[in-house]
């Protein structure tokens, strides 16, 4: 494998809906840049339709979800829902914020990937983006 | 005296070079793993004007000559709660849904006025059948579109517990005067005079752009917004408290303690100067400003230093900056003192936070507060805490309050050579901060520049970056992972008031009954006064409160008054990261 014909992952963090705790979506934007991902950060208040958007125009491989409100349990799936209504079917995507346990199998029966809640270290997300995206 | 300090450092010297270092020799280290304080790291420590005593400038000591004395509990009952304080935060669904919270906490022997959560839609400007919001209608709180929400959320509040009896809170901010305004609306169809109204909305827009994300509109407008507020409550409303600056926000954003402090001095400066431009004394309004429990981490001492750094800091910057003569206006007044910080909660191994609140509650003892341990443990396990948790925290309260007597002697650690040394640190800090902040041109400024935010998220950053190369240690969560720790398992037995059921219903429900009252208002005099509200809002003297007011008796919404600022303000762009 020659490494530098690697391509850079491409990363897009979003914040979904009107929640504004945004001190993890900006440490996780920071640290993925850090570890060698090219990351954008949407700023605050997106909607999926905004999240879906940007993704594509970004041509991103994997989407972060934050959302500290309540309201992923409407606002994950919706995300991917309207990828899929794109045709798009390659981005890999992923929630973090104030997530219930028991809210995780119902995300991920819709679609979003892993969850991870506070305390997650950047480094465990990273490896997690990188064998996992789904275009290598 | 600095002869004694010059021999106390000469003696320093040689204490090192005798005892401290064929100690450290002994055990292979090449530094010394803990410090000690001596009169040598406070060389010009003076007592009258550094400390002086409760109550007095600088109000280093504390804010008050006594602490607040809680009554001694009965056999049998529990310590009586003050009326005229507000509940604990809460607001859930819909407005409905909230009424018969407060109902169901009344039977329980709940006696104070609401302390209300709102959504993030109405934090937001906007109203819950926006497509824009689907999903969050409800959910941190409850959704107040129109007066008829506050109409139905006071309903339990009448008679013995009449407006002009309790004390509200309201978690509000980027919409704080319309919502506000909707109060007043509801006082004044009650018959209840504004002057007799107690009421705290957060009313903290500046922080808002560099924490906690529920702005509308642009800074300069925001900072109208406030001057509206501040004027008319001083004429009118001598009990409603004008803001509650909320600096544990701006430190759970990441900031650090030097930047929590300087950037609410800041902001606390801004509010200051609106004032006074709009042409009042400063002692007029200062002593209705209020502070939302400053601070926030697990670094005990240094938080203790930091409560009192920012008594007198307050205190210099109120009397030096604005000439304010009133002890009133001096004053930090703070409901809730030192806390663990919200964002140091864990989901690893949750019940530890309870032991993390108790140190905080500690600190708060010991720099002049309660020792109130806050969040209850649950904080980081979903939305609103359960009643268990809720009654851990309180009984921890009392525990300390009565039992360990805490609260006994007032500033306890005044004096301390490593203390009375932190709080001059943490000041000088802060006041070098402040003063970068004023060389910018001020709060707006540096918000509008994106200064402040990014100095946060760069503080937020680094502290992650201490997490994951375990310069800082978090108990489970970094350190002491491995499998032979148990995971202590916690369980909610006793049933919320507040049914989840309800919570799944909630937006559907909110977003028929405001379709209903929208068909069924004049809607003639809804347009009528919204157009009357673009002239207002177009001339940037008039104050815009007594207006609102008249809106929210014909039920306006909250979104459509927003709207029309939104035309005539502008709406915020955040700075990019």
């Amino acid at each position: 494998m020659n490494k530098s014909k690697e391509k850079t992952i491409r990363v897009l963090v979003a914040k979904t809906g009107l929640d504004g705790h945004d001190r993890g979506a900006k440490v996780l934007t920071l640290g993925l840049r850090n570890e060698g991902m090219e990351t954008i950060y949407t700023g605050l208040r997106q909607t999926p339709e905004k999240i879906v958007q940007t993704a594509i125009q970004e041509d991103v491989d994997a989407i972060g979800l934050s959302c500290l409100s309540g309201a992923h349990k409407y606002l994950f799936p919706r995300v991917v829902e309207l990828l899929k209504e794109k045709g798009v079917d390659d981005v890999l995507v992923i929630g973090g914020g104030i997530v219930p346990p028991e809210d995780i199998p119902f995300l991920k029966e819709k679609g979003i990937e892993e969850i991870f809640g506070p305390g997650t270290m950047v480094g465990e997300v990273a490896e997690y983006i990188r064998k996992n995206i789904k275009r290598k | 005296m600095s002869a004694d300090i010059e021999k106390i450092k000469q003696r320093k010297k040689e204490w090192e070079e005798k005892v401290l270092k064929p100690a450290l020799e002994r055990f292979w280290l090449k530094e010394s793993p803990t410090e000690f304080y001596s009169p040598a790291d406070i060389e010009d420590f003076d007592f009258p004007s550094q400390v002086g005593f409760p109550g007095e400038y600088p109000f280093t000591a504390g804010t008050y000559p006594t602490s607040p004395a809680l009554p001694a509990p009965r056999r049998g009952l529990p310590a009586a709660s003050g009326q005229v304080r507000a509940a604990t935060y809460s607001g859930y669904g819909t407005s409905e849904d909230t009424r018969d919270y407060y109902i169901e906490m009344q039977r329980r022997g709940q006696r104070r006025g609401p302390n209300l959560a709102f959504d993030l839609p109405t934090q937001c400007g906007y109203d819950s059948d926006n497509p824009l919001v689907r999903g969050e209608v409800g959910k941190t709180g409850v959704a107040v579109d129109t007066l008829k929400d506050f109409e139905v959320i006071y309903e339990p509040f009448q008679g013995e517990l009449e407006l002009d009896r309790i004390a509200s809170n309201f978690t509000i901010n980027g919409p704080c005067n319309i919502l506000i305004a909707m109060y007043f609306a509801l006082a004044e169809k009650r018959g209840i005079p504004l002057d007799k109204l107690r009421a705290t909305p957060q009313n903290d827009i500046l922080k808002e752009f560099i924490a906690r994300g529920t702005y509308i509109f642009p800074p300069r407008h925001s900072m109208r917004m406030f001057r509206d507020s501040l004027v008319f409550f001083t004429r009118h409303c001598p009990h409603v408290n004008i803001t509650s600056v909320g600096g544990y926000h701006i430190r759970g954003a990441g900031a650090t303690r030097e930047q929590d402090l300087a950037f609410s001095m800041a902001i606390l400066c801004a509010y200051l100067q609106e004032g006074v431009n709009a042409g009042l004394d400063v002692d007029s309004f200062a002593p209705r400003f209020s502070v939302n429990a400053f601070g926030g981490s697990m670094e005990f001492f240094k938080e203790i230093a930091f409560q009192r750094a920012a008594r007198r800091m307050w205190a210099k910057v109120v009397k030096e900056k604005f000439g304010a003569r009133n002890e009133r206006s001096i004053l930090l007044r703070q409901p809730a003192g030192a806390h663990m910080g919200y964002e140091n909660c864990t989901v690893q191994r949750p019940l530890n936070n309870l032991t993390r609140s108790v140190v905080g509650a500690i600190a708060s003892a010991l720099s002049g507060g309660l020792p109130i341990p806050m969040p209850p443990f649950d904080e980081p396990l979903g939305l609103g805490w359960s009643l268990e948790a809720s009654q851990l925290s309180e009984d921890a309260f009392k525990i300390l309050y009565y039992e360990a007597k805490l609260n006994k002697v007032l500033d306890p650690l005044a004096g301390s050579y490593y203390v009375e040394h932190l709080t001059d640190e943490i000041e000088e800090a802060a006041w070098k901060e402040l003063q970068k902040i004023e060389s910018m041109g001020g709060v707006v400024a540096a918000i509008e520049s994106g200064y402040m935010q990014r100095e946060i998220a760069k503080s937020a950053f680094e502290r992650q970056r201490r997490i994951e190369t375990a310069e800082d240690l978090v108990v489970g969560v970094n350190c002491f992972v491995g499998e032979n720790e148990l995971e202590v398992q916690t369980s909610h037995l006793v049933p919320h008031p507040y049914d989840p059921v309800k919570r799944e219903q909630a937006e559907e429900k909110q977003i028929k009954r405001l379709a209903d009252l929208k068909k069924n208002r004049d809607n003639r005099a809804v347009s009528q006064l919204l157009k009357e509200l673009r002239v207002k809002a177009q001339k940037e003297d008039e104050n815009l409160i007594p207006h609102f007011i008249e809106c929210a008796k014909a039920y306006v919404s909250e979104q459509e008054m927003c709207d029309v600022l939104r035309d005539v303000f502008g709406e915020y762009q955040p700075a990019t990261l």
